[in-house]
């Protein structure tokens, strides 16, 4: 996925201004930056939220600017949000929305769908390996759940429906040590090889469990630094003026 | 309307004068404003009176035009030409569908129960007026499902009504499944449940469809008392559809809830008109009530009119109403997992409605309420 020199506003306010990000196939890219820096907006322009208008630029995926793709044609092309506040849906059954998605996305690959029973049968398996409670099967989407048990969900639908561009938006926000362990557990068990994820967080902790390719940091609206793990050590020692620091030096 | 001039002359003398306190209601009238009452009043219909009958046994209730054909085992049919109706009820055509009626029909209901009620009109532009008593025996639980079946009844105008008298300690289940087409005939129902102590009234109302059709109902409590109200509506094309429900906590430790879902197509107008009544003689009562709408039709339109009026301190009580559209930030959830816009708009319908048409549990009564939402909702 390449993102060349996207802007990007929420109502009048320009949030994203001239980001270029080369997201490589397999690899795990992690973003970080300070509050308000733009990170989340990006999140949202890839998949196409509402909030957001693209005023420039292109996100090149599989060969198509995937800006011209509605959201539910971007996520059938593989593309995958984990929100950070995923919403409620009273009434809406948890496993009857997420075979609902998946046949949806069977159908469009002209894949046989999975039938109610193969698909029970998945959802248990994976509920256990997330540690979830069973019941969180038969109950309404999100509805109720606590923090921790929303973020496990949204494992639970990525490790389902296995897109191939994984965007985590602030995955390891409000989580306990053992909702961390089950969560990172998960997107490690996606790696593959050729998964491509994006993990966007302002926490150290997470990567101690899933070990990132890239980092690169986020500021006004741009990437202004790439680096690899060794990034992430500088940030927590000295912080993001440190990294202001280093570019106004650089010439 | 000259057929129904021509028979108030004989009616009964006192529902005769509450008709004549009331007034026949016009646009002003507060329960029938957003109803377009006039034009359904103004028009010239053939007027039809029932006959009494001997109903043979059978699975249901089946009141063809007003003549009961059928009775199930367990519930015993009369007529009844002295009935003392509710003159504290609040709705003109609530004494005008009893003056009109020679009778009422009857059913007593000895023992619990459970069987299907069903309206059957085929007449065309006729005016058909019939009123039906239910009276449940101490201790016993009573389930009723009404359905109503109206082919062939293009341009006419049913004026019907329940009155009910739950007994001491017993249980009435009242589940209305309605669903009517633009041409059918308009239908307005008038209804007074009268709950008695320790008693219990469910009254969970499906009604679904592109046609007029209007419930007003009076539900009082006595002591210990309890309703569970449900309204579940689903209106299309040009339909003006709704419900006036006024209950009354006349006596202590009574218990009311009530929940109206509706969802308004194309350029259908809903009405909930709600208002719960707590006098002071009715301490340590608990009333909820709530009104949800979602308007799909840019011509949609909605009235909610959410009401309490209490006098007494001494209770818990809350009201609220929204209406709007779907959730935005919901759909999109859905669509960012591959769901189709479309798709996901019938999903958060259903999901809307799946509230209230999940309280039926598993069974045929589900099944037939849930067939009947998705053929109105995806014509």
């Amino acid at each position: 996925m390449n993102i060349k020199n996207l802007h990007a506003k929420i109502g009048d306010k320009e949030i994203l201004k001239g980001l270029d990000l080369e997201l490589i196939k397999g690899k795990i890219h992690v973003i970080m930056g300070t509050n308000g820096a733009g990170k989340s907006t990006l999140s949202k322009a890839i998949v196409g939220h509402y909030d957001v208008q693209t005023t420039q630029g292109e996100i090149i995926y599989k060969g198509e600017n995937i800006l011209e793709m509605e959201p539910e044609e971007r996520a059938l092309n593989g593309v995958f949000l984990s929100f950070q506040n995923p919403v409620e849906v009273a009434g809406v059954n948890n496993a009857y929305f997420l075979r609902t998605a998946l046949n949806t996305k069977e159908k469009h690959r002209g894949e046989k769908e999975t039938n109610a029973a193969e698909f029970l049968k998945l959802m248990r398996r994976h509920v256990e390996q997330l540690e979830m409670k069973p019941d969180m099967i038969s109950r309404a989407l999100n509805d109720g759940f606590s923090g921790g048990e929303k973020k496990r969900n949204e494992i639970l639908q990525m490790e389902i429906l296995k897109p191939d561009v994984i965007i985590l938006d602030e995955i390891d926000s409000g989580l306990d040590i053992d909702a961390l362990k089950s969560v990172s557990e998960g997107i490690n068990r996606m790696k593959d090889g050729e998964r491509t994820f994006l993990v966007i967080t302002h926490y150290s902790r997470i990567l101690d469990y899933i070990h990132p390719d890239y980092v690169h940091i986020l500021q006004d609206g741009k990437i202004v630094k790439t680096g690899g793990p060794e990034l992430v050590k500088i940030l927590e020692a000295e912080g993001y003026q440190a990294i202001q620091k280093d570019l106004q030096c650089e010439p | 309307m000259r057929a129904v001039t021509l028979s108030l002359a004989n009616a009964k003398h006192r529902l005769y004068e509450r008709l004549g306190e009331l007034g026949l209601p016009g646009n002003k009238t507060e329960q029938y404003k957003n109803f377009a009452i006039k034009p359904i009043l103004a028009k010239e219909y053939a007027f039809k009176t029932p006959t009494t009958s001997e109903p043979k046994e059978g699975a249901k209730l089946l009141i063809q035009n007003g003549v009961v054909l059928e009775s199930p085992k367990g519930v015993r049919v009369s007529f009844e030409r002295d009935f003392k109706a509710d003159e504290g009820h609040y709705d003109a055509l609530y004494f005008m569908s009893h003056v009109l009626a020679d009778f009422v029909i009857r059913l007593d209901i000895d023992a619990d129960a459970a069987f299907e009620l069903e309206h059957r009109l085929d007449a065309k532009e006729t005016l058909l007026a019939y009123r039906v008593f239910v009276q449940t025996a101490p201790n016993s639980k009573v389930e009723i499902f009404e359905t109503f079946n109206m082919e062939g009844s293009q341009n006419g105008l049913l004026l019907y009504g329940v009155d009910a008298q739950v007994a001491r300690d017993s249980t009435l289940r009242w589940i209305r499944n309605q669903n009517a087409r633009a041409d059918d005939a308009v239908v307005i129902g008038s209804h007074s449940f009268n709950v008695a102590k320790q008693g219990a009234l469910e009254l969970k109302t499906f009604d679904f469809g592109g046609g007029q059709a209007l419930h007003l109902y009076k539900i009082d409590l006595a002591n210990y008392a309890w309703s569970d109200a449900q309204h579940l509506l689903l209106a299309t094309k040009k339909a003006r559809r709704g419900n006036v429900v006024v209950i009354n906590h006349n006596e202590p430790y009574a218990k009311s809830v009530q929940e109206a879902r509706t969802i308004l197509k194309d350029e259908a107008t809903g009405i909930f008109d709600g208002k719960i009544f707590v006098s002071q003689a009715a301490k340590y009562t608990n009333a909820s009530q709530n009104s949800k709408a979602i308007l799909l039709g840019e011509n949609a339109h909605m009235y909610a009119k959410p009401q309490l009026e209490i006098y007494t301190d001494e209770l818990e009580a809350s009201h609220g109403s929204t209406i709007g559209q779907l959730d935005e930030e919901t759909l999109f959830y859905l669509r960012s997992r591959g769901i189709g816009l479309e798709e996901a708009r019938k999903t958060l319908v259903l999901a809307f409605a799946n509230v209230l048409v999940d309280t039926l549990g598993d069974g045929e009564i589900f099944d037939r309420v849930h067939a009947e939402f998705d053929k109105t909702y995806y014509v």
